[in-house]
């Protein structure tokens, strides 16, 4: 599959995009709301589990999937925040890690118990399949796609926090919750409406992931360590920090596994070990 | 003259400890009213009581006669209650004109998803920069606020508060930190607001307390000990013995 050097680490900065796509949201609750929230893998499942039901019982495009995932992971991160995580900002980390676990074993048990326990097969559109070869080297079409979609995605997403009034709204409510109320600003709408962004990116991202990851009912508790390293190591609360340290874990977890694969996933967990020894607080972290 | 905002036995317990007990005051329409008492005598904690960012244990809250004892912090601030922070740096990783900017979009009920640019929010920046001109920050509105000297960071919290149009303005030391000559100049841009304004300060430095203070509120150990005019309570032996001589004698406040 991986045919030289340049062709795994393309691979790499492709598993490192979807990684992105589907923890950037648990940056941003972490960074925000202080809430670890281990059940940011179970809104993903949901997208992809919207995409393939979409794609085999209503014959959606592929294409047009993605959206409704990123919709439904949305709505249901909205819903989930108004009713249950908002109860529990002011909590102790062990109160959250033990519920938000809870929401993982009920969404991994409802899963297995709509869809059955095996992986979902996806069929990639044509246009999305095969390989390309530039300058003697093959590239995967969906590697590409995905790539150009978590670049474009990562652009919008900085012009949303850096340029609009909401960006400002938030970097304000995380700065300062009380002082932001205190400026009229309902933290909570805030607090809400990016729980439902982070949440409807992780739809989107494991409606992608599909092809690349699989998809069955442990999905959210198999790349649970993934995403919370991703955000650990990048610096909750910034989108820079998650989208290098992604990228560093993708390519090394792919160039590993190629290269030593003896060593499985080790290597890579040696060097986000280091990174955080090297960088407590993540690679934009902030500190308090 | 009528209160605009006051309190019925508001009090605040964490476990045994009393923070406020009791606390019965009323702030009249256009006062200069201090708070003074010494080092945990309560006086921030009845700010956040008032500014609802502390629920009481017991007690009420009026705002111009209407319960507002359980009104969300930022329902307060609609309702014309503005305040500052004992925090130097509140917005870090905003700029000066943003944070004002966002205090003028709020109070204009731009509440939306707002997915536009802040940018384009025109009206808002321009009454934004007249407001920081005020206050002499116009030339720092780019900076970032985390890179803003001390004395700035506490003009650009009243900046803040002001921009959301008060009518009751709660200042929790607004002078301190700040070079003597400055604090002067930051009370009396205070104290020259339109009457419309009623303003609150918590103010360690007596000498500020009485020349910019009409009516003067000393909190000890949770509860109001005295209340009165200035001269009163410079008058007041008990508020002398707390003080141990701190108070002028016999001085009239200017402003």
């Amino acid at each position: 599959m991986h045919g030289d050097f340049i062709g795994v680490v393309f691979d790499g900065i492709a598993f490192g995009s979807l990684l992105f796509v589907i923890a950037v949201g648990l940056s941003v609750t972490l960074g925000l709301m202080n809430f670890v929230n281990l059940a940011h893998g179970s809104f993903a499942m949901l997208g992809g589990y919207v995409c393939v039901v979409l794609m085999s019982a209503l014959r959606v495009p592929f294409l047009l999937t993605l959206p409704a995932a990123f919709v439904a992971a949305a709505a249901a991160g909205l819903v989930l925040e108004r009713t249950l995580y908002r109860r529990l900002y002011h909590a102790s980390p062990l109160d959250q890690v033990l519920f938000s676990i809870g929401v993982v074993f009920i969404s991994i048990a409802g899963a297995t118990y709509v869809f059955g326990s095996s992986q979902q097969p996806v069929r990639l559109p044509g246009y999305l399949q095969g390989q390309v070869r530039v300058a003697g080297h093959d590239f995967g079409v969906y590697r590409i796609f995905l790539v150009a979609v978590v670049a474009l995605l990562t652009i919008a997403l900085e012009y949303v926090i850096r340029r609009t009034r909401f960006g400002s709204l938030l970097r304000a409510s995380v700065d300062h919750a009380t002082a932001a109320a205190g400026l009229g600003i309902d933290v909570g709408r805030v607090f809400a409406l990016a729980f439902a962004l982070g949440s409807g990116l992780a739809g989107l991202g494991g409606g992608l992931a599909i092809d690349v990851l699989g998809l069955d009912p442990t999905f959210p508790l198999k790349y649970m360590v993934d995403f919370l390293l991703v955000v650990a190591v990048g610096g909750a609360g910034s989108v820079r920090g998650p989208l290098i340290a992604a990228l560093i874990l993708g390519v090394f977890d792919v160039a590993g596994k190629y290269y030593v694969p003896e060593l499985g996933g080790f290597a890579v967990y040696a060097l986000m070990i280091a990174m955080l020894l090297r960088f407590p607080l993540g690679l934009h972290g902030r500190l308090g | 003259m009528s209160a605009v905002l006051r309190t019925a036995g508001l009090s605040k317990r964490w476990g045994a400890f009393y923070a406020n007990r009791d606390v019965s005051v009323a702030f009249e329409q256009g006062a200069r009213h201090a708070l003074i008492g010494p080092n945990g005598a309560g006086k921030t904690t009845f700010i956040d009581l008032l500014t609802g960012t502390v629920a009481p244990s017991a007690g009420r809250v009026y705002l111009d006669g209407d319960d507002i004892t359980t009104l969300a912090p930022h329902r307060r601030v609609k309702r014309g209650i503005a305040r500052t922070f004992q925090a130097s740096t509140l917005f870090p990783s905003l700029t000066v004109l943003e944070s004002v900017m966002l205090a003028v979009c709020e109070r204009e009920g731009r509440g939306g998803a707002g997915w536009r640019a802040l940018a384009s929010e025109t009206a808002a920046s321009s009454e934004a920069l007249a407001i920081l001109d005020a206050l002499h920050l116009g030339a720092e509105s780019d900076s970032t606020t985390r890179t803003l000297a001390y004395g700035k960071q506490r003009l650009l919290e009243i900046a803040l508060a002001l921009a959301t149009r008060p009518r009751m303005l709660l200042l929790d030391e607004p002078a301190a930190g700040i070079p003597a000559k400055e604090s002067v100049e930051v009370l009396g841009a205070i104290a020259r607001l339109p009457r419309e304004v009623t303003v609150v300060f918590i103010e360690h430095d007596m000498d500020l307390v009485f020349r910019f203070a009409e009516r003067i509120t000393v909190l000890v150990a949770g509860s109001v000990l005295a209340e009165g005019a200035p001269d009163e309570i410079a008058a007041d032996p008990r508020v002398r013995e707390v003080y141990l001589g701190e108070i002028p004698q016999g001085e009239a406040p200017l402003a």
